[in-house]
């Protein structure tokens, strides 16, 4: 069987373009790094859900070695010391923590990095001083001031609100407190905060303190603004079955009820935080220090929070009725624009 | 007693079955160190060595201070709300007082020794069970220490107390491994060598015939417990070094339960009038060493409680026909 010209053509296109394949492929398993890194929540929650997600697409997209988002089996600090510790003994290279608490993860942090693993803190920072490489994640006084902003115009400008706080003892409650406190100053006396209820990240907690408060205070009450996960699904509930479309409410993150809310009008609207772009650009980056080609950028423009000096925002906005369908391309998009800008910003590389 | 002591009053087919538990726990932890090790090359890392050392040092002490009580007859609910008030008070000396390293240390284990010795008092005076007071001292004792730290963590302490807790014998080895040890032998000679040690195994194993030989009952439980607050306090104290930093959320009622299983498990009866210093520490090691080589092994973390349980069970349960069988043979012997 004779091949006519434009078939031997078209093989030799084909195989001129499948050496190209080849050798891109090669190309790509010659860079792909021999890190293993693993992404360690405080304990179970389902903040952190999105993580795994984040870690699978981190190692494919980089090239990774292995990305494994490993969950304590309770949120107790000497439960992901250990962890952490039984990762490192089985080779992982470096640690993307939320840390279980701020102060107390620094000893780990130090003994990792006197390990040469390097570690940062991701969707909450250490305390300074920390041998974490960074922080990356919500600039929550921000995202209290803006939801509270939002909170104000849906309620169309005037009344009475209700800040549903998570506990009192974590330095973001306090910023969420003083945030919330900011914006309702702003008003000049136009709204003015009724109470705020501390204490309510846990469901049962949050079950008593929200339904007690909406029995008491219903009639008195324009609006909320939850600034923890557990309040945000329980005021949306708990709004659902009082059938109350009166009060507006700004919740927080995304969870299914929260955002059903919104469709059927219950909510006004929560602020996404972006806990898939933490796992994904801390992988990134943990994997760039790692392997030894890049180094924290001293002098790079981080954001100084009461914890620590080195914090990056990892992006927040307003999730409401008009971008339901579409925020999860937004939330992409800051992630994209956050990891694609890394490097220039805050790292020296080779 | 220690399992040396039951020797000289208890038969010697008892003292085979006693010090062959021992040696069985033992064996058991020989066994899952090679499976571990086998199955997991990382689990003989050094730095998994380390972490394991570090943490059996402090569950043997957390052990010790309810070991002690046991000893009595009694217990003691409250051994992580002492040992988390010694904390925060050490952290208070340290960092807002400004006071030297070994006098807030020794400030942290006194305020730990005077809570054991509340507990103890408010037991013998009151007659009232040690289960119903120490309840009620853990909460009382954990609120009042929230009440005036309001919840603050002590994170600038000196430099020095981190770096302890990070030291490293021989690339491995924690000092604070060195520390349970000299408090087990400290504790193996009080039991075994001394008056004071005696009279506490006897008001444990028979409080009123103890009390008519002219054993001070009332005053050996203080000292029991004012020992106890003490041990607590110094498993905070190494808490601290852990961490480089003194922190409201340690101890608690995370203690409860190591607090009761290396005693438990190393031979110490829960009714008095029996201790086993060396079984506490084995029984110590059992533990950490299924806990760390189940993480090593990655088994799903979510299993690893319920792990922990069968393993623990099965142990205890092939601890408990080995000794039953030792006994039938012994007397088969007669």
């Amino acid at each position: 069987m004779r091949l006519s010209s434009d078939k031997i053509r078209g093989f030799a296109a084909s195989s001129i373009l499948a050496g190209f394949a080849a050798s891109f492929g090669a190309m790509g398993i010659a860079q792909a790094s021999d890190n293993k890194i693993a992404l360690i929540p405080g304990g179970p929650h389902p903040y952190f859900a999105p993580w795994e997600q984040a870690a699978a697409d981190a190692q494919k997209d980089f090239g990774i070695a292995a990305v494994d988002f490993k969950v304590p089996q309770e949120w107790k600090l000497n439960l992901q010391t250990e962890l952490v510790e039984s990762l490192a003994a089985q080779g992982y290279t470096a640690f993307g923590i939320f840390p279980g608490d701020a102060v107390g993860i620094n000893s780990t942090l130090t003994e990792l990095k006197d390990s040469s693993i390097p570690s940062a803190a991701l969707a909450g920072c250490a305390q300074d001083p920390t041998d974490a490489a960074f922080c990356l994640g919500t600039d929550v006084y921000n995202s209290a001031y803006i939801g509270t902003k939002e909170l104000i115009k849906a309620m169309g400008g005037k009344g009475a609100i209700v800040h549903l706080a998570g506990l009192l003892v974590d330095p973001n409650t306090t910023l969420r407190v003083k945030a919330v406190e900011t914006a309702v100053a702003e008003t000049n006396g136009e709204v003015t905060l009724l109470q705020t209820v501390a204490d309510t990240d846990a469901q049962e907690a949050a079950d008593q303190k929200i339904n007690a408060l909406l029995a008491a205070q219903k009639d008195e009450i324009g609006g909320m603004i939850a600034t923890g996960y557990i309040p945000s699904v329980v005021a949306s509930k708990s709004l659902r079955t009082l059938g109350d479309k009166r009060i507006k409410f700004i919740g927080i993150d995304d969870d299914q009820i929260v955002l059903e809310a919104i469709k059927d009008g219950f909510v006004s609207g929560t602020m996404a935080q972006n806990p898939y772009g933490q796992g994904y650009i801390g992988a990134y980056v943990l994997d760039l220090i790692a392997s030894g080609s890049c180094t924290v950028k001293e002098d790079a423009v981080w954001i100084e929070t009461p914890q620590t000096k080195r914090f990056i925002d990892s992006g927040t906005l307003v999730i409401n009725a008009d971008n339901l369908s579409t925020y999860k391309d937004d939330l992409k998009k800051v992630t994209t624009d956050i990891q694609s800008n890394f490097k220039d910003k805050y790292l020296n590389c080779q | 007693m220690t399992d040396e002591t039951i020797i000289k009053e208890r038969s010697r087919p008892g003292f085979i079955a006693g010090a062959s538990a021992q040696i069985g726990l033992l064996a058991i932890v020989a066994v899952l160190w090679l499976v571990f090790s086998t199955l997991a090359p990382g689990f003989t890392s050094p730095i998994n060595l380390f972490g394991i050392g570090r943490s059996l040092a402090v569950d043997i002490v957390i052990g010790f201070s309810q070991m002690v009580v046991l000893a009595t007859g009694g217990m003691n609910l409250a051994v992580g709300s002492i040992g988390v008030c010694a904390v925060m008070a050490t952290g208070f000396l340290l960092q807002d007082a400004g006071m030297p390293v070994p006098i807030a240390l020794a400030g942290g284990l006194l305020l730990g020794a005077a809570l054991g010795w509340l507990n103890g008092f408010a037991i013998v005076k009151t007659g009232v069970n040690a289960f119903i007071i120490t309840l009620a001292s853990a909460s009382l004792f954990l609120g009042a220490m929230l009440i005036l730290t309001k919840a603050v963590p002590y994170n600038a302490l000196p430099p020095e107390i981190g770096q302890f807790g990070r030291m490293r014998i021989g690339g491995y080895v924690s000092p604070l491994l060195f520390i349970a040890i000299a408090i087990g032998v400290a504790l193996f000679i009080l039991y075994r060598h001394t008056l004071l040690g005696r009279q506490i195994l006897a008001a444990g194993a028979n409080p009123r015939a103890a009390e008519m030989s002219g054993v001070p009952v009332g005053r050996v439980i203080i000292i029991s417990h004012t020992l106890s607050g003490l041990l607590a306090a110094t498993a905070g104290m190494m808490l601290v070094a852990r961490l480089g930093a003194a922190m409201p959320s340690v101890g608690g009622e995370d203690w409860l339960l190591p607090s009761f299983l290396g005693p438990v498990l190393g031979g110490t009866l829960l009714a008095g009038g029996s201790v086993a210093v060396i079984g506490t520490m084995i029984g110590a090691a059992l533990v950490t060493t299924i806990r760390s080589g189940l993480l090593v092994l990655q088994v799903g973390n979510f299993w690893l409680q319920l792990f922990l349980g069968l393993i623990l069970l099965a142990a205890v349960m092939a601890d408990r026909y080995r000794g039953i069988f030792l006994e039938r043979r012994s007397m088969g012997r007669k």
